[in-house]
Parts: structure tokens; C-alpha cells; sequence
């Protein structure tokens, strides 16, 4: 259908529609006029992904008359399957534009992915590690050896990549959409490589589908994002854990076996200068001059806003040049030896360690005599050298570029970043591994090259809850923040909160456990098909599921319903998983049992009969006792004025609604939510869970018993399998076009958006 | 008014916001909106008129019924296993009422077995003395689909093809234990035209859901017994047949009652061919099979010499209102009826807030008359009537 939301044509490819779909495009579009930046809260499974897609397209195709507004779409998403699936609501998209208006419009979408999920070279393709597939794609393209290959022929190549360099880049890839199957398509039938292709494309392309990493990873963006356009729009989808993606991509972790392999790089990094300053020492000449003339070109580049800009290249550095000390090839690799020394002696402690980054460098300074300037350009000055010294494999350089990176976030920033040594585990006090964290508290220092860079950054999810917390920990002053609910005829949705608790003292209480193994017995009686139980931790739950082992209840449990078990091993997990959704699928029934913040309850959904019910075993709180998290939570309560407390329930609650969110993927789906603490009920948490949670909570189904649980859910499971037609939805939660123009509806829809 | 059938006891529903429903009318009172919620649930019938829909009118139905121990849950008084064996008396009656030239067969699951409590039968006193015996079964173990529909089609697959092959399962558990996988028998089932159909009694399950929709059956959930007994009803009208069941003609014998006695030269004692396994003796009257003269004390019943179908002529004809259904009435609000308020059958005053006008011989009926006309009668009253006068 074509909707029209203030002036804006959308061309809508189904018949009908959600109000709150139509609302949420409302929002998008005022976002978008306003050229700021958004957060937008909608439930997952009221097709989040077509309406953002439907309303950018059409202010791109309008926006073309007028040269300056939006001409990029950046879609970033955390996984491989949800990326194809975004490019596949695209391509119905397209199909219908065609449909409609009758013309080929050249329109070119495509997804990126890395080099694993793109090569098409025989040899390499077959690696089954991503690094092997990159270090090997690096052995085969790298500029000098393909130079090489000019003396002598036998230097292997990858033809793939030789013929896209010969020709690839004159001739743009056809208007169309791409999914990476797509572009390995194409890539074979031109014999091009779709990997660099791709990359070569998305510079003109409308629409970009790619991960979060491209754009938030310094290391990454720099190489990949560096030269989007700046009118374009960032999506961050799924984007309740974007503060967590940011820190990680900044912080470092350095353990002894690091600083093995990196010593190892400089020792191989020191015989290659030598060879080469025996053969070709013109080039280590050359490469001096360069530094000399310091990093104009970066510089020139920067100013004249062609590029995204690196939060690990920090402005003031490059008008300076190189700092004299580390400018020949011997004195760096002195210089790295030095910090190398220095690290290696730090990590020699017998107890844990904490500091800010201008004590670490004051530290440094005396016993090593190292200065601040040098470190700072550490990281540049590594991958000049690197350059220069043609070295072919950069993956086996990871440990030294590791290292040389941390060197420059810590002389760089003195706030937001904090270090932590540790001696051991705290887990097993008596084994020795000492590992240095450099870990960033500060997740807008990643995220804010994007925000000052980009027109709008639209963040998205089904759990934002509390929404204002998101603009405050990232530094950004959104124009629009709206949550939206999910319009339903009936409930969908059961939401008991169950009175039991796994406070930290109680829980290793026996009759919690048994009152908690009595839950699930129940439940797993009365419930069809699938469960999804979740639990705060690995630890605990290992505790758990052993000590109903000896009570007999797992035994009494299968007697229902197969048990299945997540663990901390990927492949472990993918195999119970699939057997669970057999045991599901052949009426079998099954429980998994599976961790908050685990795979399970971030990227994997329970449609239909493969979740019919979530219980949730405590508050998933992080482990509060890290040192880490206690560095962090004082930062932010520092400087953003959050309460510890806060935070700590945010965070929970997030990843409880993330947990519970995972059963419920539609309006036809159903599920009953089962909460298993006391602590729920309090207002402080209940207030955080997304709107759309909390409305299905009544009084009647606060603070239930056991029995009074399964009474509810019997009652609720009937209910829900009597027959639900299509035409009952019609016109309350799902509209056609004259019914959503209807004065009324339009009414009803600017309530739906709830502004904070 | 006659008493509500009972529902589920108040405490064991949910929690539910009567005082919602009700709402006050202009004066302040209640009554309207109560009188309201009882007639709604007098109404809450299907009205679904087949049209030209060919009917299977020769049913074969197994009922799979569920002993596992799930069904000793008391959510239906006393518990499961005894309310279902209850209900299930009362539509082997309906079912022979409306198909007298149908079969049924029962089978019962548990502990993962399948097990045939009576053969494929055209005579429901047999069933319901086995379903009476059957209430002390204890119930033990998981069910097994897979083997219940196995053993059901051991025998339905060599029914006729002009014949309907259906399974009825009620089905208490969530899980089915099987030795193979399910989807290869529902294949099977498919390509032999089986129509399965399932009563749930305690939630949805997927593999009933996909069971159903693949075979062309009916899946529903009970919410509570007065429901469970509704939808039971709904499997005793014959179901359409797929176009893809042969038709033919089918040779049926009318044999005639006689009744012999020791004074007739002709008579000739006669063991009853369904009763030999039975102690009783040779009768000398009976119906006798027109083609080989094998005796029968009772019909409908299939020749056990010859294979001829024996029926009367009442059973043919009491099958013949399914496949001229009679029209639904029109609904019309009580105000715009303009003659006199009273009903065509039942005399009485039409106090309701709404008629029913009967299409064709425009007479009109209360909501109860309109009930029986449909469910029982399969004809109107008042056309009958002219008819015959005429």
C-alpha cells in the first residue's frame, strides 16, 4: 500500500499494516527532518526492520531531486542471519517499488561481511577460522607481493582479486540488491572478488548492510568506513547492548602469552630490518623522510572532512611529526623492546593493581624512561613500519599491534580509560595468570566519531528501556526518544511474577532450590512443546541443576519433557540446541536451560512452539564483585551522574527483558513469561522493563505461588489454542489503508508512541 | 429457564472481571446485560451451512483415546479419564443417530502402546459396554501417536474408497513418545486420505497442529467441559470428502424382518452370523441377507458371507438431512417483526430481542425452537406443514 506520513510518500509492500508501524515511521520521519538523532523502542516481531527500511527508501527517492539531503543508509546489525534477513525484507521492498511504479529504479543495496563469509578463492575459502582466512587473503593480495609477482611469476596470487584491481573498479556493480550470497554470485560469474567488491561498493551504494564492528571498531572502521558519505543515516539495530560493543572495541586485554607472541613480532620485526637494511636500505630511508614530513597527508584529509575520523588517531598528532625517538627502524623496535620490558615487570605482581592512565605514564616514565609523545604515535608508527617492511602476514603481527595500540589509548586519553592488573583469576586464587586489562569505561569515546559524523544515528531495539539512559551514557543529544507498544486483540502474552528469590544470600538456600525445581517440574506438566528457562550464571546454574539432580527432580522433569543444557562451548550449544528444536518439533516437548547474557538469549529466537514459555531464575545482575565493573560504575557515577544502583538494575533488567523477549516474535505468537523472583515486583524494577512488557503485568498476577502459577497458565495455554482468524485482527492491530486514514485511527496511533 | 449446563467451579478458571461485562442500562439495572450474556451463550452455535459440499455419509472413525497419566488430572470432574469415557457414550449415541451406516472403532494409548479396545463396528451398544469397562483402566505412561495411528490404519487403509477414513484422537498428554518419526506416518496418512482430527485437553501442540492441517482434520483445545462435549458434537455431522475419494455405486441389501415360528413349515433355525462367537443359540426369525441368507438379529451390518451392506430403509433415509441441510433462519431484531408476537412451534411469547424468520415459508421462531429445528428436527415445522396440506 502507499502510505502518506507528513507529505511523504512510502511505498508499503504489504496490504496491511500495524499501527504502531505507521506511528514508528512517524517518528522516524521527524527524526530525520530534524537532521538529529534518534532512539526509537518498538517490540520485536511488529516488523521493526521493513517499516525503517520503507521510510528511509522513500526519503532517499525523494531526496535525490533535492542534492542534499540523505543519500546512504547504513544499516548496521550484530549477526550474519539477521543481516541477510534485513537484506531480504529489501528485496520485497524493491520488488514492490517495481511493482508499482513500473520502471527500474537503480537502487543499489548490498550486505558486507568479512573476508570468511565472502572469499571465493578455492584455498582459502576452505579455512574454517576467520583470522586464517584473513591472513591468507593478506598473503595473496598484499600490494608488494602482487609487485613481487612482476620478477618472479611464480609468486602465487589470487586471481580473483588480480582481475577486480584490473577492471572491478571501473565499471560499478549493477543497481540491484546483494546478499553475500548474492555478491559470491556475481563474484564468480566476473571472476572478481566479491570481498573487495564489496568494499569498493558500498562507497556509492544507497543502502549498506553491515555489522556494528565496521563502524565501531577503531581498527575495523578505519579500514572499512573511513569514506561514507556524511549525509547518510546509521541504524543500529538491536542496539540495547551498543554501550558494551563500544567498550569492548576499545579496551584492551594483555596476558603473559600476549607478550610471548609479541616479543617473538619484534624479534622477527628486528631481523627483517636487518636483512633489508643490507639489501634495500634505500627504503628505510625513504620511509624516514616521510615521518619527518609528519602525517600531512592524514592531516589534510581530516580537515577537509573526507573521513570518518579514528578515536585511536587523536587530531593533536597529526600536525605533529614523528617524535625523533622512534623515527628510525632500530630505535623503535628499542623502543618497543623497552615497553615490552616494562609490561612484562608490571605484570609481575603479587597482587591486584589499580591506576588511572596518567599514573600508568608516570610509572613508565621513571623506571623506563619512556615519554609520553613516542607512545603516543605507537600505533602509527607500527603500521608505517609494517608498510615498509612488507610484511605479509599482519595476523601474525596481532600481538604487537595489540600492544603498540594500547600504548597510544593510554597516552592519549587521561580520562574514561582505567587499568587493571591482576595477579590471578578470582576463581582460582591459586594459579598464576596475570593479566593487565586497559579497559574503556566511556563507551561514547568509540561512538562519537559516528555521531558527529553522520546526519541522523538511529538507535533501535526492542528493549531500551529506561530510554534515557541510552542518550546519557553515549553523549548524545537525541531529537526524538519514543518507546512504542504492541497493539492486541487478545493477550499474548502471560506474565506471571512468581515469589521466590535468589538473593545472593539466600540463593544457595536448599528450599529455594527446591522451590525453583518445583516451578519448573510444574510448569513443564502443563506447558506444551518448548521451554526456555534461564539463569543468572553458569556457575549457578551448574549448582542448581546438580542439586535437583540429587533431590530427583530432573528425573521427574523427564518423565515431561527432555532437558537440554547450555554450556560455555559454542558447538556443545548449537548441537543441544538443534536437538531441542527436534524434541519441540516431534511433540516430544523440551527444556533448555540456558544463562542471561549467554548465546541463547542474545541472538536466538523461540518462535511459536519453541518457546511457549521463559522462566527466568533471579535478576540477572552482572558480576558485581569484578573490579572492572566497580571502575566503571564509579566512572559513571562520576561523570554522568548515574547511581551505581541504577545502573545495576538497568543493566538487569535489560537482559531480563532481552531473556523473555526471546518467546514472543509476532502478533500471532504467544507465550507466558514467568519471572521467578520477588524482586520484580518492586517499582524499581518493574519501571525499568519496556513498556510493552509492562503493560500485560496486573495486580493478579504479581507475587504468585506455585500452584496459583500453573492455574493461570492452564488457563492461559486454553485460551490461546482456541482458533485466531486473521479477520479478527483486522482493523484493531492490523490496518488497511482506508482504515488507517480513518480520522480516528490516526487518533488512536499518536497515542501509541510514548515520548519521554 | 432451563438451567445453564454446569461450567468449570468458579475457583478453578482464571481470574476473571465479571463486573466488566456488566454495564448499567439507562435506569441503573443489570438485568439487560445479564439477559444478554445468557442468550449470547444459547447463540454461541456454529452456523455453517455446507451448500454443495459432498459428504462422506459412510463414515470409518477410530477414536484414539489418551490413557496416560496425564489423564488423571482433575481438572474435569472427577478426573480426565472418566468425564472423556462419559462423553465419548454420549457421541457413540449421536454418531449412530446421524450416521446410521457408519462404523467406529476404539482404540486407547498409553504407557507407549496402542491398543484396540473394539474393533471397527457398526453397532454402538458393544462400544459403549466396552467404554463402561474401560473407566477402571489405570492410567500409566506417555501416549504414543505414532503407534495409535499406525494400528487405526492397519485396518482403515483397507476400507473402500468411496468410504470416509477418519481418526478422532483426544488427546490429554503434551508429549508423544514414538518410535519413528511422525512426519513419515503423516505422509503416509495423507496419501491414504485419512482425515485426523484432535481434541486437546490440555494446551496446543505443534505436532497436532501440523498432524491436522496436513491431513485436512480439525484441532481444538477444550476450555472446560461443557466445551469439550460442544466440540465432540461437532465430529458426529459427517465431514465434507475430498474430491479426490472415488465414487460409486454402492450394492446394499434391505433385508426384511421375519419373525419365524416352530409352527411354520418353512422356518429353518438359524445361528446369528454377528453373534457366533456369543453363547446364544439359534433363532429362528431375524433378517436374512437377500443375496446368501445368512441371518442377522440386527442392522445396519456388512454380510459376513457375502460383504453385502444391510441396512434399512429408515437408516438410509434419517442420513439423508446432511446433504440437504436446512437453511439458517434470519436473524432479525424482535421490534421489526410486525404480526403477532408468538412463536410458530412453540406457541409461546417471543420475548427475546430477537426472531428468526425461516427462509422459505417466512414463519418465525424463538432462539430455542430455532435451536431444536436445527440440531434435531433438520426440517422446518412450518413447511412441512404447507407442504402436506397442499
Amino acid at each position: 500500500m502507499k502510505l502518506n506520513i507528513e507529505g511523504l510518500l512510502v511505498y508499503f509492500p504489504y496490504d496491511y499494516i500495524y499501527p504502531e508501524q505507521y506511528s514508528y515511521m512517524l517518528e522516524l520521519k521527524r527524526t530525520l527532518d530534524a537532521k538529529g538523532h534518534g532512539v526509537l523502542e518498538m517490540p520485536s516481531g511488529t516488523g521493526k526492520t521493513i517499516s525503517l527500511l520503507s521510510l528511509i527508501v522513500a526519503y532517499q527517492r525523494v531526496s535525490s531531486a533535492f542534492p542534499l539531503d540523505v543519500t546512504k543508509l547504513i544499516y548496521c546489525s550484530r549477526t550474519v542471519p539477521e543481516i541477510e534477513k534485513v537484506v531480504e525484507e529489501l528485496r520485497k521492498l524493491m520488488e514492490f517499488y517495481a511493482k508499482e511504479t513500473g520502471e527500474r529504479n537503480n537502487f543499489l543495496a548490498l550486505a558486507l561481511s568479512s573476508r570468511k563469509n565472502l572469499c571465493i578463492h578455492p584455498e582459502v575459502s576452505s579455512l574454517r577460522f576467520g583470522k586464517e582466512v584473513d591472513g591468507k587473503c593478506h598473503s595473496l593480495t598484499a600490494s608488494y607481493i602482487r609487485a613481487q609477482r612482476h620478477v618472479n611469476p611464480n609468486q602465487p596470487v589470487c586471481r580473483f582479486y588480480e582481475e577486480f584491481d584490473a577492471v572491478g573498479r571501473q565499471v560499478p556493480l549493477p543497481a540491484g540488491i546483494y546478499n553475500l550470497d548474492d555478491l559470491k554470485d556475481f563474484g564468480r560469474r566476473k571472476g572478481w572478488c566479491p570481498y573487495y567488491l564489496a568494499r569498493y561498493a558500498i562507497l556509492h551504494a544507497n543502502i549498506v548492510v553491515y555489522s556494528y564492528h565496521y563502524l565501531l571498531d577503531p581498527k575495523i572502521a578505519d579500514l572499512v568506513s573511513k569514506e561514507l558519505a556524511k549525509k547518510s543515516v546509521v541504524v543500529f539495530d538491536e542496539a540495547h547492548n551498543i554501550d558494551n560493543v563500544c567498550i569492548d572495541s576499545m579496551s584492551v586485554n594483555i596476558t603473559r602469552r600476549t607478550l610471548d607472541r609479541c616479543q617473538n613480532n619484534v624479534d622477527t620485526l628486528q631481523n627483517t630490518i636487518q636483512k633489508i637494511k643490507e639489501t634495500d636500505a634505500a627504503k628505510l630511508r625513504e620511509e624516514y623522510r616521510r615521518l619527518v614530513e609528519g602525517l600531512k597527508e592524514a592531516n589534510v584529509a581530516r580537515e577537509t572532512d573526507i573521513y570518518l575520523s579514528n578515536p585511536v588517531l587523536p587530531d593533536e598528532i597529526l600536525k605533529e611529526a614523528v617524535p625523533g625517538t622512534i623515527r628510525t627502524a632500530e630505535h623503535f623496535v628499542g623502543f618497543l623492546r623497552r615497553f615490552l620490558e616494562y609490561l612484562k615487570s608490571r605484570l609481575r605482581v603479587h597482587h591486584v593493581v589499580q591506576e588511572s592512565a596518567p599514573q600508568f605514564l608516570k610509572d613508565i616514565f621513571d623506571k623506563v624512561c619512556i615519554d609520553r609523545k613516542p607512545l603516543r604515535f605507537c600505533a602509527e608508527r607500527l603500521q608505517s613500519l609494517l608498510r615498509t617492511l612488507e610484511i605479509a602476514d599482519i595476523a601474525d603481527f596481532s600481538a604487537v599491534t595489540l600492544i603498540s595500540n594500547f600504548a597510544t589509548l593510554v597516552s592519549t586519553y587521561s580520562q574514561g580509560f582505567t587499568i587493571i592488573i591482576e595477579p590471578f583469576e578470582d576463581r582460582t586464587p591459586t594459579i598464576a595468570n596475570p593479566v593487565l586489562h586497559f579497559s574503556c569505561m566511556d563507551p561514547s569515546i568509540a561512538i562519537k566519531p559516528v555521531f558527529q559524523r553522520f546526519q541522523s544515528v538511529i538507535i533501535t531495539s526492542g528493549t531500551l528501556s529506561p530510554l534515557d539512559i541510552y542518550p546519557r551514557i553515549l553523549d548524545f543529544r537525541p531529537v526524538t526518544m519514543a518507546s512504542f507498544t504492541m497493539t492486541l486483540n487478545t493477550f499474548n502474552v502471560c506474565l506471571c511474577l512468581v515469589a521466590l528469590s535468589s538473593k545472593f544470600e539466600t540463593r544457595e538456600d536448599f528450599a529455594v532450590i527446591r522451590n525453583y525445581g518445583n516451578l519448573l517440574l510444574e510448569m513443564s506438566a502443563v506447558v506444551p512443546d518448548g521451554i526456555v528457562a534461564f539463569f543468572t550464571s553458569y556457575v549457578y546454574m551448574e549448582n542448581i541443576v546438580a542439586s535437583w539432580y540429587e533431590q530427583g527432580i530432573l528425573e521427574n522433569i523427564q518423565r515431561n519433557k527432555l532437558i537440554f543444557i547450555e554450556t560455555q562451548d559454542a558447538a556443545e550449544t548449537s548441537m543441544a540446541l538443534e536437538k531441542y528444536q527436534e524434541a519441540c518439533e516431534n511433540g516430544r516437548g523440551a527444556i533448555l536451560l540456558s544463562v542471561a547474557r549467554g548465546k541463547v538469549s542474545e541472538g536466538i529466537d523461540f518462535v511459536h512452539h519453541f518457546g511457549r514459555a521463559v522462566i527466568m531464575f533471579g535478576v540477572p545482575y552482572v558480576y558485581t564483585q569484578s573490579r572492572i565493573l566497580k571502575a566503571r560504575l564509579e566512572y559513571l557515577r562520576d561523570q554522568f551522574q548515574i547511581r551505581e544502583n541504577d545502573f545495576l538494575t538497568f543493566d538487569a533488567m535489560r537482559h531480563a527483558a532481552q531473556c523473555v523477549g526471546r518467546a514472543i516474535r509476532g502478533k500471532t505468537d504467544y507465550g507466558l513469561m514467568i519471572f521467578a523472583d520477588k524482586r520484580y515486583a518492586r517499582a524499581d524494577k518493574r519501571g525499568k522493563l519496556p513498556r510493552w512488557i509492562q503493560e500485560h503485568i496486573n495486580d493478579g498476577s504479581l507475587n504468585l505461588t506455585v500452584d496459583e502459577t500453573v492455574q493461570l497458565s492452564k488457563h492461559f495455554l486454553r485460551q490461546m489454542a482456541q482458533p485466531f482468524r486473521q479477520e479478527d485482527q483486522l482493523g484493531l492491530s492490523l490496518l488497511t489503508l482506508e482504515q488507517l486514514e480513518s480520522e480516528e485511527m490516526l487518533q488512536k496511533i499518536t497515542q501509541i508512541a510514548h515520548q519521554t | 429457564m432451563d438451567e445453564e449446563p454446569e461450567r468449570a467451579k468458579r475457583w478453578e478458571g482464571g481470574y476473571e472481571r465479571t463486573w466488566e461485562v456488566l454495564k448499567e442500562d439507562e435506569s441503573g439495572s443489570l438485568k439487560a446485560t445479564v439477559e444478554e450474556i445468557l442468550y449470547q451463550s444459547k447463540r454461541k452455535r456454529v452456523i455453517e451451512s455446507h451448500g454443495q459440499v459432498r459428504l462422506g455419509m459412510m463414515r470409518h472413525l477410530f477414536v484414539v483415546i489418551d490413557c496416560s497419566r496425564s489423564m488423571e488430572d482433575q481438572d474435569l470432574k472427577p478426573n480426565r479419564l472418566t468425564s472423556t469415557l462419559k462423553l465419548m457414550e454420549a457421541f457413540i449415541d449421536g454418531y449412530f443417530d446421524q450416521n446410521p451406516i457408519s462404523q467406529v472403532g476404539i482404540i486407547t494409548t498409553k504407557n507407549k502402546r496402542a491398543e484396540k479396545l473394539t474393533d471397527l463396528a457398526g453397532n454402538p451398544k458393544k462400544h459403549i459396554a466396552m467404554l463402561k469397562k474401560a473407566v477402571d483402566t489405570v492410567c500409566v505412561g506417555e501416549p504414543s501417536l505414532y503407534n495409535s495411528l499406525k494400528l487405526a490404519i492397519q485396518t482403515l487403509k483397507h476400507m473402500p474408497g468411496h468410504t470416509s477414513r477418519e481418526i478422532l484422537i483426544i488427546l490429554s498428554s503434551l508429549t508423544t513418545c514414538d518410535p519413528a518419526n511422525i512426519y513419515e506416518m503423516t505422509k503416509t496418512l495423507k496419501s491414504l486420505n485419512v482425515r485426523v482430527s484432535i481434541i486437546g485437553l490440555s494446551a496446543e501442540v505443534r505436532v497436532c497442529t501440523v498432524l491436522t492441517r496436513e491431513t485436512g482434520g480439525s484441532y481444538h483445545v477444550i476450555l472446560d467441559e461443557s466445551h469439550f462435549k460442544e466440540l465432540l458434537m461437532l465430529h458426529v455431522k459427517p465431514p465434507p470428502t475430498s474430491s479426490s475419494s472415488e465414487c460409486s455405486l454402492i450394492r446394499m441389501g434391505f433385508p426384511q424382518h421375519t419373525i419365524g415360528s416352530l409352527a411354520d413349515q418353512d422356518a429353518k433355525p438359524a445361528f446369528s452370523m454377528s453373534h457366533l462367537d456369543s453363547s446364544s443359540g439359534p433363532s429362528l426369525g431375524g433378517y436374512f441377507c437377500p443375496q446368501c441368507h445368512s441371518n442377522y438379529t440386527e442392522l445396519p451390518v456388512e454380510c459376513k458371507v457375502c460383504g453385502l451392506t444391510l441396512v434399512s430403509a429408515p437408516h438410509l433415509a434419517r442420513s439423508f438431512h446432511h446433504l440437504f441441510p436446512l437453511d439458517a433462519f434470519i436473524e432479525s431484531p424482535v421490534e421489526e417483526h410486525q404480526r403477532n408476537g408468538f412463536c410458530q412451534a412453540c406457541q409461546g411469547e417471543l420475548k427475546d430481542k430477537s426472531i428468526f424468520t425461516c427462509p422459505s415459508c417466512r414463519s418465525v421462531f424463538c432462539v430455542e425452537c430455532d435451536l431444536f429445528i436445527h440440531d434435531s428436527l433438520h426440517c422446518c415445522p412450518s413447511c412441512i406443514h404447507s407442504q402436506t396440506a397442499s
